[in-house]
């Protein structure tokens, strides 16, 4: 992996995996020791959009190669890409110049679902890792073999059976047709309103939320990481269509399992958990998932 | 989150600076969010040219969870309003200098009035927004230069549970940690919409409710903690004692209270009980609006489902009988035995990141550091410490320096990081006494309505631009950390002021933040165990000394620092306004989720100011049937004291005859409405119990 990591830092600023406080973060890394293995406490959706910025102009994009984002958090790209790829101009001039080198958790996280959706091995990645005791299985997307070349390759039947192991330590979720089993009317939307304290974790914290607010600044005009759950988000002069607390709640939910999967034809959701270990108040998606809403 | 185009990253650059050395360099910066008392630990963590900000999963205060001011509240830093430079008054406006000059200016104003007028008539307002270190040094230069006249904004929020506490169980902080409300078995909550007011905390009950335990809330409004509720008990605005009496009139007829803890722990039981028998809640509930058998099931959870843990704030706080609210709230705690074991305990919610530590370093009129009185013996201490006497009156409090301002008595005032003429009562009397002194310092980071009026004005660094320690509602001292450079010329606080005290008084100079630190570990027992590295990352909680290396989570689990606790009997009186036939309704002030005290931040933050633009009043759908006042129609509310223009917000979540005003916005005042009453105590006025007409 060193080499592979030195081939790649010749044309690419370093980042990966860092522990800071205990804290596993991203930074910026010089060689491959430097990368903490782990899962770190955040999407680092940041390298693709940021946090706030001015949209006036298109600033200087640097190349920079990502080491260690987890496979929940980059296929959050992949999914958003659906969506904002080639019409977001920072987002894709970015995602052109960012390469993701997304490492394989050997094992289920707590509360983490992301077989549900396909995970934990990606079948859309740029470079990606399974660390294996001290060795590494790298997949590696055609665009990138150049880096691989003096690598042995070796049957992909190891990745056959990492995922069949993978799949018998983490439940799948029934998410098939979700999308027809969710109701409108369901009691679980009021429920989460009386306990949820709009602090828009679940937003910051998810590797597929894209929507910002936008605003002037003096001689900026800025775009900022917005929350749905906000009654300002997307109101207008009459003021937001979803005044009530459940019912941009329930929008959340079905932007992600209903209306992303219609139009996009895929969920808007990884399994990463994240929006869940995030929420203060112990709001757990997987619960709009499970729910037996035959029974409402 | 942020733009940092403008912005020099110092921090960024430092810490690149050693990277090149040291690959294993620091991205992220752990520091203390800047709004409430709860004093989550956030990181910020950077690269390129993005950002992160995360809460810290380590912390036991926040266990990683942020609210939206963590997470969104933080672009205020940015503003291009930053004061950037020192000002010093020209007729209408200000002109620009530099520091020397700005600081020998006011420092020999100052001296020419306490020279000419003598020591009490100068003032300073120190602020719970800055750091332990830096209220140490405001209260230092005040008492080194003769006065006691040292006070904040805690006179306005905490005052009452500094008394009422000292006196009942001689610690004015909250007795345990919130890491221990997982051992709690009942919440108690009255006063504090705490999902709103401090999110992190108001979630971490929830969760225990979702575990199954009790919930008990009173309020007078149908704040979101009240639909968990087991117990909703909706009393009327001032009828706190007479609802705390009731309940433990139950516990006692009962039989319910821990009489193992009476005995061996407490003392004035007797007389106390006498007072209780009063107050039978078939008879407060003319006073109270709060039905007898929920007061029954109240009272049976604090006293049997143990341990309980009350939580209190402003709505407890902020009357005329606050210190007497206060005391009651502990005689419950005592006489159930809910202290002193974990899962238990009174938790006075702090409003401000620093009001615990504020106080406890002595910027109030009445305490030296370490809450020592001010006519006490052990101000000798402070006089060898300090190598000068020490005044040993009683100094003014924050409304009496302005009421002494416009009488003439007080000619200067020292004001760092708060902004009286919005948050104040009364603010017409505090605008006639700021108008009438002859030297206005006004130490912040923007241009307030009060900064305005200034003579002098010092532009701060906010916390995110410096170092020092923070002190939250659970004891816990925290370090906080610069993430970014000040903007323009602007230093941090603790700079300003040690440069100004070496000026005025010849005080020694401090290197550093840590310097002071060291200072006040040596006048402050509870915090002489606590260096700068002991309590990095996730702090210690006071008293961290001798006895306690490792810090205290659960206070007076064995006894209590004045020996036995004090059970006080507590008459019920009426609030000091009732509504009449003319002003038919009681208005009631606070804050709401989105902003922070006058908005001086938070209305400089997008996504907060567009949650919540514009000022508003709260009224009952029936209240405003009958008046055929519409959603969202402007409408006059006036007191006996003055009146405002306001639109109406109408919700089922305040009962009819009561109004509901946020105090944030400067474009309606509210502490307009509100008059000078005071507890006698404590001196806080009482913004909660205003009668007010609504006139459509």
């Amino acid at each position: 992996m060193a080499k592979l990591f030195k081939s790649i830092s010749e044309e690419y600023d370093t980042y990966g995996t860092i522990s800071e406080q205990g804290e596993i973060v991203f930074g910026q890394v010089r060689g491959f020791k430097d990368i903490v293995d782990g899962r770190s406490k955040y999407a680092p959706k940041e390298f693709l959009i940021s946090r706030n910025e001015n949209i006036l102009y298109l600033p200087k994009i640097e190349k920079k190669a990502v080491f260690g984002i987890r496979s929940c958090d980059l296929k959050g790209f992949y999914i958003m890409d659906r969506q904002i790829y080639g019409k977001d101009p920072f987002y894709t001039a970015r995602r052109d110049n960012t390469l993701f080198i997304n490492f394989v958790c050997r094992e289920p996280c707590e509360g983490g679902f992301c077989s549900s959706f396909g995970g934990p091995v990606l079948e859309e990645y740029q470079i990606q890792v399974i660390p294996d005791g001290g060795k590494y299985l790298v997949m590696v997307s055609e665009e990138f073999e150049k880096y691989m070349k003096d690598f042995k390759v070796v049957e992909n039947n190891e990745i056959e059976k990492f995922r069949k192991d993978f799949d018998n330590k983490m439940e799948k979720l029934p998410v098939e047709g979700i999308e027809n089993r969710i109701k409108w009317n369901s009691k679980l939307w009021k429920e989460y309103a009386s306990i949820c304290i709009s602090c828009g974790a679940c937003n910051f914290s998810c590797p597929t939320c894209y929507c910002f607010d936008l605003y002037d600044r003096e001689d900026e005009r800025l775009r900022e990481w917005d929350s749905c759950i906000l009654a300002g988000f997307t109101s207008s002069s009459a003021g937001n269509n979803r005044p009530e607390l459940d019912e941009r709640l329930r929008q959340r939910f079905y932007h992600k399992y209903v209306y992303y999967k219609k139009s996009k034809d895929v969920y808007l959701c990884t399994g990463c958990n994240r929006c869940t270990e995030d929420c203060p108040v112990d709001i757990d998606i997987k619960e709009v998932i499970t729910h037996d809403y035959s029974k409402e | 989150m942020m733009t940092l185009r403008k912005q020099e990253k110092y921090w960024g650059a430092i810490r690149q600076f050693f990277y090149n050395f040291f690959p294993y360099g620091s991205v992220g910066t752990i520091t203390v969010c800047p709004y409430c008392g709860t004093g989550c630990q956030i990181v910020i963590n950077e690269y390129g040219s993005s950002q992160h900000i995360i809460g810290y999963s380590l912390s036991p205060v926040n266990e990683g969870k942020l609210c939206i001011k963590g997470y969104s509240g933080l672009s205020y830093n940015f503003s291009k309003e930053r004061l950037i430079k020192p000002m010093i008054r020209e007729g209408d406006s200000f002109r620009n200098a530099d520091w020397n000059e700005a600081l020998n200016y006011s420092a020999s104003r100052m001296r020419e009035i306490i020279s000419k007028y003598g020591p009490d008539s100068v003032a300073f307002q120190s602020s719970a927004k800055c750091t332990n270190e830096e209220n140490y040094l405001m209260q230092k230069i005040a008492r080194m230069a003769g006065t006691n006249n040292i006070d904040h904004c805690a006179r306005s929020c905490h005052s009452p549970t500094a008394l009422g506490l000292i006196n009942t169980i001689g610690a004015g902080a909250a007795t345990g940690s919130i890491g221990s409300l997982e051992d709690t078995r009942t919440f108690f909550i009255i006063g504090t919409n705490t999902t709103e007011q401090h999110p992190i905390i108001g979630a971490k009950i929830l969760r225990e409710r979702k575990k199954g335990k009790n919930l008990i809330v009173a309020d007078p409004r149908k704040i979101q903690l009240s639909t968990s509720a087991n117990v909703f008990l909706q009393f009327k605005p001032g009828s706190d004692i007479a609802l705390l009496n009731s309940i433990m009139f139950v516990i006692l007829k009962n039989n319910w209270q821990d009489n193992d803890f009476i005995n061996s722990r407490t003392q004035g039981f007797e007389e106390f009980r006498k007072e209780i028998e009063k107050y039978p809640p078939e008879v407060t509930e003319e006073i109270t609006g709060v039905n007898p058998s929920l007061v029954e099931e109240a009272a049976m959870m604090i006293a049997k489902e143990r341990p309980a843990a009350i939580f209190y704030a402003m709505g407890i706080t902020q009357h005329i009988h606050g210190t007497e609210n206060v005391m009651d709230v502990s005689n419950l705690a005592l006489i159930t035995g809910n202290i002193g074991v974990r899962g238990s305990g009174i938790f006075p919610l702090r409003g401000q990141n620093n009001v615990q530590g504020s106080s406890d370093m002595g910027a109030l009129s009445e305490f030296y550091p370490g809450y020592v009185r001010y006519d006490s013996d052990n101000v000798k201490k402070f006089e060898e410490l300090w190598g000068k006497k020490m005044p040993r009156n009683r100094g003014l409090t924050l409304s009496e320096m302005f009421d002494a301002a416009a009488d003439g008595k007080i000619k200067a005032i020292y004001l760092m990081g708060e902004n009286p003429l919005i948050t104040e009562a009364s603010v017409s009397k505090v605008e006639e006494g700021i108008n009438n002194l002859e030297l206005f310092i006004v130490q912040d980071i923007f241009l307030t309505l009060t900064a305005a009026k200034a003579h002098v004005v010092f532009p701060a660094a906010s916390s995110l631009e410096k170092e020092g320690t923070f002190t939250n509602t659970e004891r816990r001292i925290q370090k906080i950390s610069p993430i970014y450079k000040p903007p323009g010329e602007a230093k941090p606080d603790w700079w300003i002021l040690k440069e100004f005290g070496k000026m005025l008084l010849g005080m020694e100079d401090y290197s550093s933040p840590e310097m002071i630190f060291d200072e006040i570990r040596k006048v402050i027992y509870n915090y002489s165990g606590a260096s700068y590295d002991n309590i990095f990352p996730i702090g210690k909680q006071w008293p961290i000394n001798k006895d306690f290396p490792e810090g205290t989570e659960i206070m007076h689990s064995k006894s209590f620092p004045i020996g036995r606790g004090k059970l006080i009997p507590v008459p019920f009186g009426y609030p000091a306004e009732r509504a009449d036939d003319d002003y038919r309704f009681i208005m009631t002030t606070g804050r709401n989720y989105y902003h922070w005290h006058s908005g001086t931040m938070t209305r400089r933050t997008d996504i907060l100011e567009r949650e919540s633009p514009e000022p508003y009043v709260e009224i009952n759908n029936d209240d405003a049937m009958m008046l055929k006042v519409r959603n969202g129609q402007v409408i006059t509310l006036e007191s006996r004291h003055g009146s405002i223009k306001i639109k109406a917000r109408i919700t089922d979540k305040i009962p009819s005859g009561i109004v509901f005003v946020p105090f944030h916005f400067v474009e309606a005042r509210v502490n307009e409405l509100v008059g000078e009453n005071y507890d006698p105590i404590s001196k806080i006025p009482e913004f909660k119990v205003v009668a007010v007409k609504v006139i459509p």
